[in-house]
């Protein structure tokens, strides 16, 4: 399938400093997962696991928006049921890379945008951004991890308040509440320290760092298969329900 | 209750939603997004009124709507056609 006439939407970058990074740029679609966004993502992340192999990669967003999760054409598809999309490949991926993933979140990130942060390693917000597991906004269950992956990130007790109310919880509402983010720092300042971050990993030896990882990882990809086995039924359920579909028309944020 | 009323609790969840404001600084003839709201600050400003005021009115009803003081008529034109319990 060659689709060369399409834009990027994400790209493979470096940065000046030579730290690889993953930016996700699709200024007109608001970095949802379309099907050409999430098929660009999934490229990114292959050609990084496979063949340029950095030790660590910081992933990145546009100033306002990290990532916005499932796109609506998909998600009304989905509740139509006659699409399939590739949104849970992303987090398994990440999950599986090889190298560390640090997820600098500068603008908001909702639903299955959220879910890269919990497959990363390392995870930075803004205190001016937006960050909720809307799934229940819209009628259907969480997905791509949440069940599992959320609680690791922020706490069970905060991941349950996020996944049932959908509420959309400003990064300066979760400073002080004990959550696992790593940092959570004025927007300006969350891209320059996730390159530092990841220039202190660059540092160590690669060969080392990889087998780090994949210890590390383990935990995770246990955990993401037990989501799986429960979020796949619940989704089969849930984006079955007849009224799903209208729920998402009138809840979805465009 | 009064529209001024309506506009008070707008301002405390604008207040409550966005960073270094003071109600006091608030103009009602001016949009959220004058204060740096963005559309996300924004909804969660309207359905936390909303959840406050005891209304529910659909997104889409509220898409024309261009300051503060719209919204409190909106609302209180609401809360006139559905009286609280």
């Amino acid at each position: 399938m060659a689709k060369k006439t399409s834009p990027a939407l994400v790209s493979i970058e470096k940065d000046d400093r030579g730290v690889t990074c993953i930016s996700m740029h699709d200024a007109a679609g608001k970095n949802v997962f379309s099907e050409e966004f999430a098929a660009q993502l999934i490229a990114a992340l292959d050609e990084l696991s496979v063949r340029q192999t950095p030790s660590v990669v910081v992933l990145k967003g546009l100033p306002e928006v990290f990532a916005g999760g499932g796109d609506k054409k998909a998600l009304v598809g989905l509740a139509e049921g006659n699409v399939t999309t590739q949104d849970l490949v992303i987090s398994e991926k990440l999950v599986a890379a090889p190298f560390v993933a640090v997820a600098a979140m500068e603008g908001h990130a909702v639903g299955g945008g959220l879910m890269i942060a919990c497959a990363s390693d390392i995870v930075l917000a803004a205190e001016e951004s937006r960050y909720g597991a809307v799934f229940m906004s819209m009628g259907f269950t969480p997905g791509m991890g949440c069940t599992t992956l959320l609680s690791e990130l922020v706490g069970p007790f905060i991941a349950n308040e996020m996944m049932y109310t959908a509420k959309r919880f400003k990064g300066r509402e979760l400073v002080g509440r004990g959550t696992n983010v790593n940092y959570i720092l004025p927007r300006a300042r969350v891209l320059p320290k996730a390159v530092d971050i990841a220039l202190q990993i660059a540092e160590k030896n690669p060969k080392a760092v990889r087998l780090l990882k994949r210890a590390l990882a383990a935990r995770k990809k246990k955990l993401l298969i037990d989501a799986r086995l429960q979020e796949d039924l619940m989704h089969e359920l849930s984006f079955s329900f007849p009224e799903t579909k209208a729920i998402i028309k009138e809840f979805y944020v465009e | 209750m009064t529209k001024q009323e309506v506009i008070d609790v707008i301002k405390k969840n604008i207040v409550e939603n966005l960073d270094d404001i003071k109600a006091e600084d608030i103009d009602p003839m001016k949009s959220m997004a004058d204060y740096g709201a963005n559309s996300l600050d924004i909804i969660e400003v309207v359905s936390c009124t909303m959840r406050e005021l005891n209304i529910k009115i659909p997104r889409a009803e509220l898409a024309d709507i261009k300051n503060i003081d719209q919204l409190a008529d909106r609302f209180v034109q609401n809360m006139n056609q559905s009286p609280q319990a």
